[in-house]
Protein backbone atom coordinates (compact mmCIF):
# COMPACT_ATOMS: atom_id res chain seq x y z
CA UNK A 1 0.00 0.00 0.00
CA UNK A 2 1.07 3.57 -0.65
CA UNK A 3 2.45 5.61 2.29
CA UNK A 4 -0.29 8.22 2.69
CA UNK A 5 1.35 11.22 4.04
CA UNK A 6 0.31 13.47 7.01
CA UNK A 7 -0.90 16.27 4.13
CA UNK A 8 -2.59 13.78 2.25
CA UNK A 9 -4.33 12.38 4.69
CA UNK A 10 -5.30 15.50 6.34
CA UNK A 11 -6.20 17.14 2.56
CA UNK A 12 -8.39 13.77 1.97
CA UNK A 13 -10.06 14.12 5.24
CA UNK A 14 -11.14 17.84 4.36
CA UNK A 15 -11.80 17.38 0.09
CA UNK A 16 -15.31 15.49 0.19
CA UNK A 17 -16.39 14.72 -3.24
CA UNK A 18 -20.04 15.35 -2.68
CA UNK A 19 -21.32 18.24 -5.22
CA UNK A 20 -23.98 20.59 -3.84
CA UNK A 21 -26.31 22.53 -6.04
CA UNK A 22 -28.93 21.92 -8.06
CA UNK A 23 -28.49 20.33 -11.31
CA UNK A 24 -29.46 21.46 -14.87
CA UNK A 25 -31.76 19.02 -16.50
CA UNK A 26 -33.20 21.08 -19.26
CA UNK A 27 -31.14 24.48 -20.58
CA UNK A 28 -34.59 25.49 -20.97
CA UNK A 29 -37.60 27.11 -19.19
CA UNK A 30 -39.49 25.79 -23.00
CA UNK A 31 -39.08 22.60 -24.77
CA UNK A 32 -41.18 21.63 -28.09
CA UNK A 33 -44.69 21.60 -26.35
CA UNK A 34 -44.07 21.41 -23.02
CA UNK A 35 -42.66 23.59 -20.36
CA UNK A 36 -39.92 21.95 -18.46
CA UNK A 37 -38.85 22.30 -14.46
CA UNK A 38 -36.04 24.53 -15.56
CA UNK A 39 -35.81 28.12 -13.75
CA UNK A 40 -34.73 31.45 -15.01
CA UNK A 41 -32.78 32.45 -11.66
CA UNK A 42 -33.66 35.88 -10.17
CA UNK A 43 -33.69 39.01 -12.18
CA UNK A 44 -33.53 37.49 -15.57
CA UNK A 45 -35.15 38.14 -18.12
CA UNK A 46 -36.71 35.19 -21.15
CA UNK A 47 -37.80 36.73 -24.60
CA UNK A 48 -39.71 34.00 -26.56
CA UNK A 49 -40.25 34.04 -30.08
CA UNK A 50 -41.99 30.81 -31.13
CA UNK A 51 -43.14 29.75 -34.46
CA UNK A 52 -45.44 27.14 -35.83
CA UNK A 53 -45.41 26.93 -39.63
CA UNK A 54 -48.48 25.14 -42.11
CA UNK A 55 -49.17 21.75 -43.07
CA UNK A 56 -46.12 20.13 -44.98
CA UNK A 57 -48.22 18.09 -46.85
CA UNK A 58 -51.89 16.99 -46.94
CA UNK A 59 -54.45 19.39 -48.81
CA UNK A 60 -53.02 22.57 -47.67
CA UNK A 61 -49.15 21.90 -48.01
CA UNK A 62 -47.03 20.68 -50.64
CA UNK A 63 -45.68 22.88 -53.10
CA UNK A 64 -48.33 25.44 -53.50
CA UNK A 65 -47.06 26.63 -49.87
CA UNK A 66 -43.85 25.91 -50.11
CA UNK A 67 -44.67 23.18 -47.77
CA UNK A 68 -46.54 25.12 -45.32
CA UNK A 69 -43.92 28.10 -45.17
CA UNK A 70 -45.95 30.15 -46.42
CA UNK A 71 -48.81 29.39 -43.59
CA UNK A 72 -48.79 30.36 -40.05
CA UNK A 73 -50.48 27.89 -37.61
CA UNK A 74 -49.76 29.64 -34.82
CA UNK A 75 -46.93 32.63 -33.45
CA UNK A 76 -46.13 33.15 -29.99
CA UNK A 77 -44.20 35.90 -28.62
CA UNK A 78 -43.76 36.08 -24.59
CA UNK A 79 -41.49 36.71 -22.05
CA UNK A 80 -40.03 35.40 -18.68
CA UNK A 81 -39.15 36.87 -16.08
CA UNK A 82 -37.51 35.61 -12.50
CA UNK A 83 -38.92 37.06 -9.69
CA UNK A 84 -37.02 34.74 -6.96
CA UNK A 85 -34.81 31.87 -8.37
CA UNK A 86 -37.87 29.73 -7.46
CA UNK A 87 -40.90 31.98 -8.98
CA UNK A 88 -41.46 33.18 -12.18
CA UNK A 89 -43.95 34.76 -13.68
CA UNK A 90 -44.31 34.49 -17.80
CA UNK A 91 -46.64 36.67 -20.05
CA UNK A 92 -47.79 35.78 -23.26
CA UNK A 93 -49.77 35.97 -26.53
CA UNK A 94 -50.70 33.54 -29.22
CA UNK A 95 -51.69 34.84 -32.59
CA UNK A 96 -53.31 31.13 -33.28
CA UNK A 97 -55.64 32.69 -36.74
CA UNK A 98 -58.59 30.49 -36.30
CA UNK A 99 -58.65 30.80 -32.83
CA UNK A 100 -59.06 34.34 -31.59
CA UNK A 101 -55.85 34.21 -29.85
CA UNK A 102 -54.51 33.86 -26.80
CA UNK A 103 -53.29 36.18 -24.48
CA UNK A 104 -51.76 33.94 -21.24
CA UNK A 105 -50.31 34.93 -18.06
CA UNK A 106 -48.56 32.32 -15.65
CA UNK A 107 -46.64 31.66 -12.33
CA UNK A 108 -44.68 29.30 -12.55
CA UNK A 109 -42.89 27.83 -8.67
CA UNK A 110 -39.93 25.50 -8.22
CA UNK A 111 -40.68 23.23 -5.23
CA UNK A 112 -37.79 21.14 -5.23
CA UNK A 113 -34.35 20.76 -7.78
CA UNK A 114 -32.80 17.36 -8.18
CA UNK A 115 -29.23 18.13 -6.47
CA UNK A 116 -25.87 17.03 -7.42
CA UNK A 117 -25.40 14.49 -4.71
CA UNK A 118 -28.88 12.72 -5.32
CA UNK A 119 -30.31 14.00 -2.09
CA UNK A 120 -32.84 15.41 -3.88
CA UNK A 121 -33.49 13.11 -6.91
CA UNK A 122 -36.08 14.90 -8.92
CA UNK A 123 -36.94 18.64 -9.70
CA UNK A 124 -40.73 19.61 -9.57
CA UNK A 125 -42.33 22.23 -10.51
CA UNK A 126 -45.50 23.95 -10.13
CA UNK A 127 -47.14 26.28 -12.84
CA UNK A 128 -50.91 27.94 -12.81
CA UNK A 129 -52.23 29.62 -15.93
CA UNK A 130 -55.04 31.89 -17.21
CA UNK A 131 -55.57 32.90 -20.40
CA UNK A 132 -58.34 35.32 -22.16
CA UNK A 133 -59.24 34.96 -26.27
CA UNK A 134 -59.47 38.13 -27.25
CA UNK A 135 -60.87 37.39 -30.61
CA UNK A 136 -63.96 35.89 -32.06
CA UNK A 137 -67.89 36.31 -30.72
CA UNK A 138 -68.41 35.02 -27.46
CA UNK A 139 -71.71 35.36 -25.55
CA UNK A 140 -69.35 37.06 -22.17
CA UNK A 141 -66.60 37.66 -20.88
CA UNK A 142 -66.19 34.23 -19.15
CA UNK A 143 -66.49 31.93 -21.98
CA UNK A 144 -63.23 33.67 -23.22
CA UNK A 145 -61.33 32.61 -20.19
CA UNK A 146 -59.59 29.34 -19.68
CA UNK A 147 -57.29 28.23 -16.90
CA UNK A 148 -54.16 25.51 -16.81
CA UNK A 149 -52.41 23.76 -14.15
CA UNK A 150 -49.43 21.44 -14.48
CA UNK A 151 -47.04 19.82 -12.53
CA UNK A 152 -43.69 18.65 -13.84
CA UNK A 153 -41.60 16.00 -12.47
CA UNK A 154 -37.66 16.06 -14.31
CA UNK A 155 -34.92 13.81 -13.82
CA UNK A 156 -31.41 14.23 -15.37
CA UNK A 157 -31.28 10.24 -15.39
CA UNK A 158 -27.55 10.17 -16.92
CA UNK A 159 -24.82 12.51 -17.92
CA UNK A 160 -27.25 13.39 -21.33
CA UNK A 161 -30.27 11.76 -21.07
CA UNK A 162 -32.99 13.83 -18.92
CA UNK A 163 -37.07 12.64 -18.83
CA UNK A 164 -40.05 14.68 -17.82
CA UNK A 165 -43.24 13.84 -16.72
CA UNK A 166 -46.15 16.18 -16.21
CA UNK A 167 -50.08 15.61 -15.78
CA UNK A 168 -52.09 18.44 -16.17
CA UNK A 169 -55.80 20.18 -15.98
CA UNK A 170 -57.04 22.40 -18.38
CA UNK A 171 -60.45 24.00 -17.55
CA UNK A 172 -62.36 26.12 -20.43
CA UNK A 173 -65.41 27.97 -19.11
CA UNK A 174 -66.68 27.19 -23.14
CA UNK A 175 -65.09 23.99 -24.66
CA UNK A 176 -62.98 24.35 -27.24
CA UNK A 177 -64.20 23.82 -29.65
CA UNK A 178 -67.22 24.79 -28.97
CA UNK A 179 -69.66 21.61 -30.15
CA UNK A 180 -71.98 19.40 -28.32
CA UNK A 181 -70.42 16.55 -26.32
CA UNK A 182 -67.24 18.37 -25.48
CA UNK A 183 -65.97 18.68 -22.39
CA UNK A 184 -64.87 21.80 -19.98
CA UNK A 185 -62.36 20.07 -18.26
CA UNK A 186 -59.55 18.11 -19.67
CA UNK A 187 -56.52 15.70 -18.16
CA UNK A 188 -53.76 15.13 -19.95
CA UNK A 189 -50.23 13.50 -19.26
CA UNK A 190 -47.17 15.14 -21.09
CA UNK A 191 -44.28 13.44 -21.59
CA UNK A 192 -40.59 14.45 -22.50
CA UNK A 193 -37.52 13.04 -23.21
CA UNK A 194 -33.93 15.17 -24.16
CA UNK A 195 -30.87 13.52 -25.32
CA UNK A 196 -27.79 15.43 -25.53
CA UNK A 197 -25.73 14.69 -28.57
CA UNK A 198 -22.84 17.19 -28.43
CA UNK A 199 -22.13 19.78 -25.75
CA UNK A 200 -24.32 22.57 -27.40
CA UNK A 201 -27.05 20.39 -28.98
CA UNK A 202 -29.69 18.05 -27.81
CA UNK A 203 -32.62 16.15 -29.54
CA UNK A 204 -35.68 16.54 -27.63
CA UNK A 205 -39.15 13.81 -27.98
CA UNK A 206 -41.93 15.88 -26.84
CA UNK A 207 -45.63 14.24 -26.52
CA UNK A 208 -49.11 15.04 -25.00
CA UNK A 209 -52.34 12.72 -24.37
CA UNK A 210 -55.30 14.82 -23.22
CA UNK A 211 -57.59 12.01 -21.53
CA UNK A 212 -61.02 12.97 -23.58
CA UNK A 213 -63.71 10.76 -24.47
CA UNK A 214 -64.56 13.06 -27.05
CA UNK A 215 -61.14 13.12 -28.23
CA UNK A 216 -60.88 10.28 -30.25
CA UNK A 217 -59.20 9.35 -33.51
CA UNK A 218 -62.62 8.67 -35.49
CA UNK A 219 -63.50 12.66 -34.54
CA UNK A 220 -60.30 13.44 -35.73
CA UNK A 221 -58.18 14.29 -32.99
CA UNK A 222 -54.85 12.81 -32.46
CA UNK A 223 -52.11 13.49 -29.80
CA UNK A 224 -50.18 16.21 -29.93
CA UNK A 225 -46.10 15.17 -30.38
CA UNK A 226 -42.93 16.81 -31.47
CA UNK A 227 -39.16 15.88 -32.00
CA UNK A 228 -36.63 18.45 -32.64
CA UNK A 229 -33.29 19.82 -32.53
CA UNK A 230 -32.70 22.07 -29.08
CA UNK A 231 -28.97 24.11 -29.28
CA UNK A 232 -27.83 26.22 -26.73
CA UNK A 233 -25.18 28.95 -27.12
CA UNK A 234 -24.62 31.63 -24.69
CA UNK A 235 -27.61 33.14 -23.17
CA UNK A 236 -29.36 32.05 -26.42
CA UNK A 237 -31.71 28.50 -26.96
CA UNK A 238 -32.89 27.68 -30.47
CA UNK A 239 -35.06 24.91 -31.24
CA UNK A 240 -35.77 23.54 -34.65
CA UNK A 241 -38.82 21.02 -34.31
CA UNK A 242 -41.24 19.29 -36.31
CA UNK A 243 -44.94 18.74 -34.95
CA UNK A 244 -48.69 18.15 -35.77
CA UNK A 245 -49.41 20.58 -33.19
CA UNK A 246 -50.72 23.97 -34.54
CA UNK A 247 -50.67 25.60 -31.29
CA UNK A 248 -47.81 26.38 -29.26
CA UNK A 249 -49.29 27.20 -25.91
CA UNK A 250 -50.76 24.30 -23.46
CA UNK A 251 -54.07 25.24 -23.40
CA UNK A 252 -54.50 25.51 -27.46
CA UNK A 253 -53.04 22.39 -28.39
CA UNK A 254 -54.41 19.85 -25.61
CA UNK A 255 -58.23 21.26 -26.54
CA UNK A 256 -57.91 21.55 -30.16
CA UNK A 257 -55.31 18.54 -31.04
CA UNK A 258 -57.40 18.06 -34.79
CA UNK A 259 -53.97 17.93 -36.63
CA UNK A 260 -52.19 14.30 -37.39
CA UNK A 261 -49.19 13.21 -38.79
CA UNK A 262 -50.84 10.42 -41.06
CA UNK A 263 -53.22 13.04 -43.11
CA UNK A 264 -49.76 15.15 -43.67
CA UNK A 265 -50.59 17.87 -40.70
CA UNK A 266 -47.42 17.95 -39.17
CA UNK A 267 -44.95 21.35 -39.61
CA UNK A 268 -41.53 22.72 -39.02
CA UNK A 269 -41.44 25.25 -35.86
CA UNK A 270 -38.61 27.48 -34.28
CA UNK A 271 -38.45 28.42 -31.09
CA UNK A 272 -35.51 31.46 -30.44
CA UNK A 273 -35.22 32.24 -26.67
CA UNK A 274 -32.39 34.80 -25.21
CA UNK A 275 -32.24 34.75 -21.89
CA UNK A 276 -31.01 38.97 -20.27
CA UNK A 277 -29.54 38.82 -17.12
CA UNK A 278 -30.35 42.49 -14.76
CA UNK A 279 -28.04 41.51 -12.06
CA UNK A 280 -24.79 43.78 -12.18
CA UNK A 281 -22.50 42.37 -9.50
CA UNK A 282 -19.20 44.75 -8.85
CA UNK A 283 -17.15 45.57 -12.06
CA UNK A 284 -14.30 43.85 -12.63
CA UNK A 285 -11.72 46.33 -13.37
CA UNK A 286 -8.37 44.47 -14.70
CA UNK A 287 -5.13 46.40 -13.82
CA UNK B 1 -13.82 -1.30 4.28
CA UNK B 2 -12.22 0.91 1.92
CA UNK B 3 -13.86 4.18 4.41
CA UNK B 4 -12.94 2.08 7.59
CA UNK B 5 -8.69 2.06 6.52
CA UNK B 6 -8.81 5.46 5.44
CA UNK B 7 -9.48 6.78 8.95
CA UNK B 8 -7.77 4.30 10.71
CA UNK B 9 -4.75 6.06 8.63
CA UNK B 10 -5.81 9.28 8.97
CA UNK B 11 -6.07 9.06 12.89
CA UNK B 12 -2.75 7.29 12.90
CA UNK B 13 -1.00 9.94 10.05
CA UNK B 14 -2.76 12.97 11.83
CA UNK B 15 -2.00 12.48 15.20
CA UNK B 16 1.98 12.48 14.92
CA UNK B 17 3.12 15.43 16.59
CA UNK B 18 5.76 16.36 15.17
CA UNK B 19 4.66 18.16 12.11
CA UNK B 20 3.65 21.56 11.59
CA UNK B 21 0.11 21.74 9.23
CA UNK B 22 -2.05 24.52 8.66
CA UNK B 23 -5.27 24.31 7.03
CA UNK B 24 -7.72 26.76 4.91
CA UNK B 25 -10.78 25.68 4.30
CA UNK B 26 -12.16 29.67 2.64
CA UNK B 27 -9.15 29.90 0.29
CA UNK B 28 -10.40 32.48 -2.02
CA UNK B 29 -9.69 31.53 -6.10
CA UNK B 30 -10.78 33.95 -9.19
CA UNK B 31 -10.53 32.74 -12.53
CA UNK B 32 -10.54 35.91 -15.69
CA UNK B 33 -10.70 35.28 -19.53
CA UNK B 34 -10.23 37.99 -21.65
CA UNK B 35 -13.53 37.66 -24.20
CA UNK B 36 -14.78 39.31 -27.16
CA UNK B 37 -17.96 40.53 -25.96
CA UNK B 38 -17.42 41.26 -22.21
CA UNK B 39 -14.71 39.95 -19.59
CA UNK B 40 -15.48 36.89 -17.74
CA UNK B 41 -14.50 36.40 -14.05
CA UNK B 42 -15.82 33.76 -11.60
CA UNK B 43 -14.74 33.78 -8.04
CA UNK B 44 -15.28 31.12 -5.11
CA UNK B 45 -14.04 31.10 -1.63
CA UNK B 46 -14.23 27.25 -1.24
CA UNK B 47 -10.90 26.30 -1.99
CA UNK B 48 -9.62 23.81 0.57
CA UNK B 49 -5.59 24.28 1.38
CA UNK B 50 -2.87 22.31 3.69
CA UNK B 51 0.25 23.28 4.12
CA UNK B 52 2.56 21.33 5.46
CA UNK B 53 5.80 23.53 7.18
CA UNK B 54 7.95 20.14 8.11
CA UNK B 55 7.62 18.89 4.44
CA UNK B 56 6.99 21.88 2.46
CA UNK B 57 4.14 19.96 0.79
CA UNK B 58 1.37 22.70 -0.10
CA UNK B 59 -2.52 21.07 -1.74
CA UNK B 60 -5.31 22.67 -2.96
CA UNK B 61 -8.30 21.62 -3.91
CA UNK B 62 -11.28 23.98 -5.23
CA UNK B 63 -14.91 22.60 -5.82
CA UNK B 64 -15.85 23.73 -9.65
CA UNK B 65 -19.53 24.27 -8.79
CA UNK B 66 -18.77 26.81 -6.72
CA UNK B 67 -16.86 29.37 -9.05
CA UNK B 68 -20.17 31.97 -8.93
CA UNK B 69 -20.23 33.84 -12.12
CA UNK B 70 -21.90 37.52 -12.83
CA UNK B 71 -24.24 35.65 -15.20
CA UNK B 72 -26.31 33.23 -14.48
CA UNK B 73 -25.88 31.00 -18.42
CA UNK B 74 -21.86 31.49 -17.99
CA UNK B 75 -22.30 29.35 -14.50
CA UNK B 76 -24.19 27.23 -16.40
CA UNK B 77 -21.97 26.76 -19.49
CA UNK B 78 -18.85 26.70 -17.52
CA UNK B 79 -20.16 23.78 -15.56
CA UNK B 80 -21.89 21.71 -18.44
CA UNK B 81 -19.90 22.54 -21.29
CA UNK B 82 -16.40 23.47 -19.99
CA UNK B 83 -15.89 22.13 -17.27
CA UNK B 84 -18.37 18.99 -16.87
CA UNK B 85 -18.29 19.67 -13.52
CA UNK B 86 -20.76 16.61 -12.80
CA UNK B 87 -17.54 14.12 -13.97
CA UNK B 88 -14.60 16.12 -13.10
CA UNK B 89 -16.01 17.98 -9.97
CA UNK B 90 -12.85 19.33 -8.50
CA UNK B 91 -9.54 21.14 -9.45
CA UNK B 92 -6.66 19.82 -7.40
CA UNK B 93 -2.80 20.76 -7.17
CA UNK B 94 -0.35 18.84 -4.84
CA UNK B 95 2.75 20.76 -4.71
CA UNK B 96 6.06 20.85 -2.71
CA UNK B 97 6.91 24.43 -1.99
CA UNK B 98 10.83 24.31 -3.13
CA UNK B 99 12.15 27.08 -0.45
CA UNK B 100 12.86 26.39 2.81
CA UNK B 101 10.04 28.82 5.29
CA UNK B 102 10.23 29.67 8.75
CA UNK B 103 6.88 29.77 9.98
CA UNK B 104 8.06 31.54 13.16
CA UNK B 105 9.57 34.59 11.23
CA UNK B 106 8.01 37.22 10.30
CA UNK B 107 8.24 37.82 6.37
CA UNK B 108 7.39 37.44 3.12
CA UNK B 109 9.02 34.71 1.20
CA UNK B 110 8.77 34.75 -2.93
CA UNK B 111 8.23 30.67 -3.60
CA UNK B 112 8.32 28.24 -6.46
CA UNK B 113 5.82 25.40 -5.86
CA UNK B 114 6.43 22.20 -8.01
CA UNK B 115 3.57 19.47 -8.36
CA UNK B 116 0.60 18.03 -10.43
CA UNK B 117 -2.63 20.25 -11.04
CA UNK B 118 -5.26 18.33 -12.34
CA UNK B 119 -8.30 20.20 -13.83
CA UNK B 120 -10.94 18.82 -15.73
CA UNK B 121 -9.09 15.22 -14.98
CA UNK B 122 -5.82 15.97 -17.20
CA UNK B 123 -2.96 16.57 -14.79
CA UNK B 124 0.23 18.67 -15.63
CA UNK B 125 3.24 18.96 -14.06
CA UNK B 126 3.38 22.53 -13.14
CA UNK B 127 5.54 25.24 -11.23
CA UNK B 128 3.90 27.82 -9.55
CA UNK B 129 5.17 30.86 -8.60
CA UNK B 130 3.99 32.63 -5.23
CA UNK B 131 4.31 34.85 -2.30
CA UNK B 132 4.34 33.66 0.84
CA UNK B 133 3.38 35.74 3.90
CA UNK B 134 3.87 35.04 7.93
CA UNK B 135 2.68 37.61 9.80
CA UNK B 136 2.43 37.45 13.46
CA UNK B 137 2.15 33.78 13.49
CA UNK B 138 -0.27 34.05 10.99
CA UNK B 139 0.62 32.11 7.27
CA UNK B 140 -0.69 33.15 4.48
CA UNK B 141 0.17 32.72 0.70
CA UNK B 142 -0.93 34.53 -3.10
CA UNK B 143 -0.36 33.57 -6.05
CA UNK B 144 -1.50 34.28 -10.16
CA UNK B 145 -0.97 31.77 -13.15
CA UNK B 146 -2.27 31.13 -16.29
CA UNK B 147 -3.48 27.72 -17.02
CA UNK B 148 -4.02 26.93 -20.93
CA UNK B 149 -7.26 25.31 -21.89
CA UNK B 150 -5.89 23.18 -24.27
CA UNK B 151 -3.54 21.55 -21.71
CA UNK B 152 -6.88 20.56 -19.90
CA UNK B 153 -8.64 19.15 -22.73
CA UNK B 154 -11.04 21.93 -22.28
CA UNK B 155 -13.05 22.25 -25.34
CA UNK B 156 -14.32 25.80 -26.41
CA UNK B 157 -17.84 25.16 -28.29
CA UNK B 158 -17.36 27.16 -31.69
CA UNK B 159 -20.61 28.67 -31.75
CA UNK B 160 -20.90 30.17 -28.34
CA UNK B 161 -21.33 34.07 -28.23
CA UNK B 162 -19.16 34.24 -25.81
CA UNK B 163 -15.55 33.10 -26.67
CA UNK B 164 -13.22 32.81 -24.06
CA UNK B 165 -9.52 33.12 -24.24
CA UNK B 166 -7.00 30.23 -24.66
CA UNK B 167 -5.36 30.58 -21.13
CA UNK B 168 -7.52 31.45 -18.14
CA UNK B 169 -5.75 33.86 -15.35
CA UNK B 170 -6.12 32.36 -11.90
CA UNK B 171 -5.56 33.75 -8.73
CA UNK B 172 -5.57 32.81 -5.59
CA UNK B 173 -5.08 33.44 -2.41
CA UNK B 174 -5.08 31.58 1.39
CA UNK B 175 -5.05 32.48 4.88
CA UNK B 176 -3.89 29.53 7.29
CA UNK B 177 -4.61 28.42 10.60
CA UNK B 178 -2.62 26.10 12.55
CA UNK B 179 -4.40 22.55 12.35
CA UNK B 180 -4.95 21.67 16.41
CA UNK B 181 -4.16 17.57 16.35
CA UNK B 182 -6.45 15.94 18.85
CA UNK B 183 -4.73 14.20 21.93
Amino acid sequence: MAQVTTTDSLFNSMSSDKQHGPVTIFESPRLILTQSTEMLKKKNMNLVFAHRFGDVAGDLGGGRTLFGLDAIADVYIGFQYGITDNLNVDFGRSTLPNGGGLISGQLKYALMHQTADDSSPLAISVLGMGGVRPYNAYNTFGDRVSYFAQALFARKITHSFSLQVAPSILYDNQPDPNVPGNENTIFSVSATAKLKVTKLMSIVVDYAHPFSSFRNNNAGYSDPLGAGIQVVTGGHVFTLNISNARAINEMNYLANSGSDFGRGQYRLGFTISRTFDFTHKEKYNPK
Amino acid sequence: MKYICIILLTLLNINKPDQELYTCKNAHITLFSKALIEDIKATTASGISVFNATTSELNFSVPISTFQFEKAFMQQHFNSDYMESDKFPRAIFKGKIQEHIDAAKDGTYPVNVAGDLTVHGITQKRTIQGNVTIKNGIVSMASEFMVRCADHHIDIPQILFYHIAESIKITVSATYNPYKNIP
